[in-house]
């Protein structure tokens, strides 16, 4: 068994070019450092799963170029070099099979580019050798995670140590589905359910760059395969309700939303109930995972989507939002919040009126937050146009519930920004309702004064309660009691 | 106090105010002077009242704080012609002035808290110097005869004169009427103990109590108040209360005011939304999908059947015929 790590930073430089050691920032948060610092080195690791059995070097006969072969002779070329494309290298190994590592690179390149530009080469026997090599080349088990606490907001991913080839099949892939010759009615013989299943896990990958070419294969076949996509629907279903109720980890779960955006916009409408479903059971609760700030730009972009698609949405979606509000982690509600302000951005006045109470009691805690970059967020929807003209509309309502934490935080909360920030709400609700500020204004100081003597005679009770004391300890023997 | 010497108090106040009073002439420059940047107008006088209201009772100063401050600040204007954009550094040293009498020692903002919350641009040092100033040029010492004076007197003896008990005049309310009318700049021309008498006026009208209004008639006949002159302001009074309480919203048009935001909040702000994909939209085909057709499972919402599911979008002649049959009548 080679080692991980230590030996393929040097020799695959090309492929990974971009890993620049980065020296870690000492990020202290609270007093305690992250983990990053930790560890020592933060060198770009590499893993991966595909391994040579110990036995004789494999050769493969070189193959002429396809240029160079007559056009009728083309199919049957193809077919052979897609065969040979089909062995698999040992890149963890660094010095093996240099040579037809690179035989097997310059043909996938070539291939890559035949698909691209050539007519009239796909027959259907091209079909299963292409899926055939690709499944050969990608569909493997992934390669367990370098150490138990990847945490992925924080560590360096593991790449995939055969990048070099895999992208290229990958490339390859793209290109053929893409192709003008490709018939989805022949292809999807071969590309099926059981092909699908086996990419879909193949998202969990650790590989950004990975994820990303099968983001778009995913997204291709499910535009072409009209058959297979209620079995993918299902199939992310499934995935992200693993993830979100059993195992909380999966790392594709960006790209999986990225291409669940583009599938929403096309809903037609009305709009199916299993899609309304979806977004229930399914998108809601992935606001609740830790790692939410990895997919969270995707996540409240779908969510925006269906509620544009089908306003009456509007209110269950807050109910869960606010439902599933998070309680101790400010990060998290700093992007609720984000995300609610999008929301709001798109919402018609009467989804707004029914679901305006609970929301501003929630606001309203927000903004009284100790955490300043909480309320200072609450506080920015105040400069949103379209929301403030949604507050004018309706601030008999919204001005009662806002003004005591208003009021209260003005006078005692710790951050002079944020007390600045109030100031600017404040103003704006006086110069909205007048009156009824005023009222809101009359009826606080009057409870803060009944609060206030309340105090005093409580204080006033317990020093005469005091006094008693004194006083009786004194008569009795001169001493006083302790 | 006993009803005598209320209204011993009353007169003494009523000789006083005409001191108090701003110049009409000053008065009427400003009323008549356009929306341009080299005099103060009507609006930027009344827009500066108003956003020394918010400051008031942000700070939670009293209603004899602000009165006073606007005391202030009118017979400044009247009589020193200053550029607008020294308004407001002459409307903050007003309010820090009548703040400094007025307010306890514990309760007072600084200078500088003044600025920051109030956005201005100047220093706190401009802020000292323009007190002075004002001060000395108004021989400011420390109270003036406002309405708010008469209104309180006029409260007392609405009080020790009440037979009817039930019926409890509310200060408050009164002092939020006053707030409103000082923030129009035609009420700086009443007087004071006029104004706050109309303010009474309309107050008993609206409750019609008889024995109440007795007591402003005694009251202006005491002070020798003509007919005319009250009517006049109780018109006014009655008109602005009107606009003052109507559901309608006034949005201000004057300068917007300033969010600063700290930096990871003005990061986040950007980086929150991605904004559309790269991926191209993927339009969900109509019934001739046929998802059924290869997907070996039922739909994937598992509650729907088969026909259910595909009569919500397939009606009409693309109802393929084999299919149609498992659809109940």
């Amino acid at each position: 068994m080679v080692a991980h790590g230590d030996s393929c930073a040097a020799v695959h430089s090309r492929a990974m070019s971009s890993a620049a050691t980065t020296s870690p920032s000492v990020d202290k948060v609270d007093g305690f450092s992250r983990k990053s610092v930790r560890k020592a080195k933060q060198k770009r690791s590499q893993s991966s799963s595909q391994f040579r059995s110990q036995g004789k070097p494999i050769e493969l006969t070189p193959l002429p170029l396809l240029k160079d072969v007559p056009a009728p002779e083309q199919p049957e070329l193809f077919l052979k070099k897609l065969q040979q494309c089909c062995t698999v290298f040992d890149f963890m190994d660094t010095l093996s099979d240099l040579k037809m590592k690179e035989y097997k690179r310059s043909t996938l390149n070539e291939l890559v580019d035949y698909v691209t530009v050539s007519r009239g080469y796909l027959t259907e026997q091209a079909y299963p050798e292409v899926v055939k090599m690709v499944s050969y080349n990608i569909f493997r088990t992934l390669p367990p995670s370098d150490s138990n606490e990847f945490d992925p907001e924080e560590d360096e991913p593991t790449l995939e140590a055969s990048w070099p080839h895999l992208q290229l099949v990958y490339e390859f892939f793209i290109r053929f589905l893409e192709s003008q010759e490709f018939q989805p009615s022949i292809a999807k013989k071969y590309i099926d359910q059981k092909f699908v299943l086996q990419l879909l896990e193949l998202f969990d990958s650790e590989d950004p760059r990975e994820r990303d070419y099968l983001k778009t294969v995913l997204h291709r076949i499910y535009g072409k395969f009209l058959g297979l996509r209620a079995f993918i629907r299902k199939q992310i279903n499934n995935i992200f309700l693993r993830f979100v109720y059993e195992t909380e980890h999966f790392n594709g779960v960006a790209e999986l939303l990225e291409i669940l955006g583009s599938i929403i916009n096309g809903f037609a409408l009305p709009l199916k109930a299993e899609h309304k479903q979806f977004l229930v059971k399914v998108l809601i609760p992935l606001h609740t995972v830790r790692s939410l700030s990895l997919f969270h730009a995707q996540l409240a972009y779908c969510i925006v989507q269906f509620l544009e698609k089908d306003p009456a949405l509007t209110e269950p979606v807050i109910r869960g939002l606010l439902k599933f509000w998070p309680k101790t982690c400010s990060q998290k509600e700093v992007m609720f919040l984000g995300e609610l302000e999008e929301i709001l951005d798109v919402i018609e006045p009467t989804q707004f009126v029914k679901i305006q109470e609970p929301l501003f009691k929630q606001i309203s805690r927000c903004v009284s937050s100790p955490h300043f970059q909480v309320a200072e967020r609450a506080l920015y929807y105040w400069n949103n146009e379209y929301i403030m003209s949604l507050i004018e509309e309706n601030s008999s309502v919204i001005l009662p519930i806002m003004f005591a934490s208003l009021y209260r935080i003005s006078k005692e909360h710790w951050n002079p920004a944020i007390v600045a920030l109030v100031y600017n709400v404040l103003k704006a609700f006086m110069e909205m309702n007048s009156t009824l500020f005023d009222e809101l204004t009359a009826t606080y100081k009057s409870d803060r004064q009944r609060e206030k003597k309340k105090e005093k005679e409580r204080e006033e009770l317990w020093k005469k309660l005091e006094d008693l004391e004194l006083k009786r300890g004194l008569r009795s023997d001169g001493i006083i009691p302790t | 106090m006993d009803a005598f010497k209320l209204m011993k108090e009353l007169k003494l106040n009523y000789e006083q105010e005409v001191y108090y009073l701003p110049r009409e002439t000053g008065l009427s420059l400003i009323e008549a002077a356009t929306q341009d940047d080299s005099r103060i107008s009507a609006k930027c006088r009344d827009a500066k009242v108003e956003d020394l209201w918010s400051l008031t009772s942000f700070f939670g100063y009293s209603t004899q704080t602000f009165v006073l401050a606007v005391n202030l600040l009118d017979r400044f204007l009247a009589m020193m012609r200053i550029q607008p954009k020294h308004l407001s550094c002459v409307s903050l040293s007003c309010l820090h002035l009548a703040a400094k009498v007025t307010e306890e020692e514990c309760d007072l903002a600084s200078g500088d808290e003044l600025i920051r919350i109030g956005q201005c641009r100047f220093t706190a040092s401009d802020l000292s110097r323009m007190e002075k100033i004002v001060a000395e040029k108004l021989n400011f010492k420390s109270k003036a005869v406002t309405a708010l004076t008469f209104l309180h007197l006029y409260h007392q003896i609405a009080l020790s004169h009440a037979t009817d008990r039930k019926e409890t005049l509310s200060l408050e309310q009164l002092e939020a009427q006053l707030r409103a009318c000082l923030c129009r700049i035609a009420f700086s021309r009443a007087k004071p103990s006029v104004l706050a008498l109309s303010l009474l006026r309309q107050e008993m009208e609206a409750r019609r109590s008889q024995d109440m209004l007795e007591i402003t008639h005694h009251v202006q006949r005491h002070l020798k108040i003509p007919d005319g002159e009250l009517l006049y302001w109780c018109d006014l009074v009655a008109k602005c209360l009107s606009d003052y309480a109507s559901p309608e919203c006034s949005k201000p048009d004057h300068r917007k005011l300033v969010w600063i935001v700290s930096r990871r909040t003005a990061q986040s702000l950007h980086s929150s939304y991605c904004g559309a994909p790269d991926l191209p939209t993927i339009p969900e085909g109509g019934w001739g999908e046929s998802e059924s057709e290869d997907s070996g499972e039922d739909m994937s919402s598992g509650e729907e059947s088969l026909s259910s599911s595909l009569g919500s979008d397939g009606d009409g002649t693309y109802f393929p015929l084999h299919l149609r049959r498992h659809l109940a009548p």
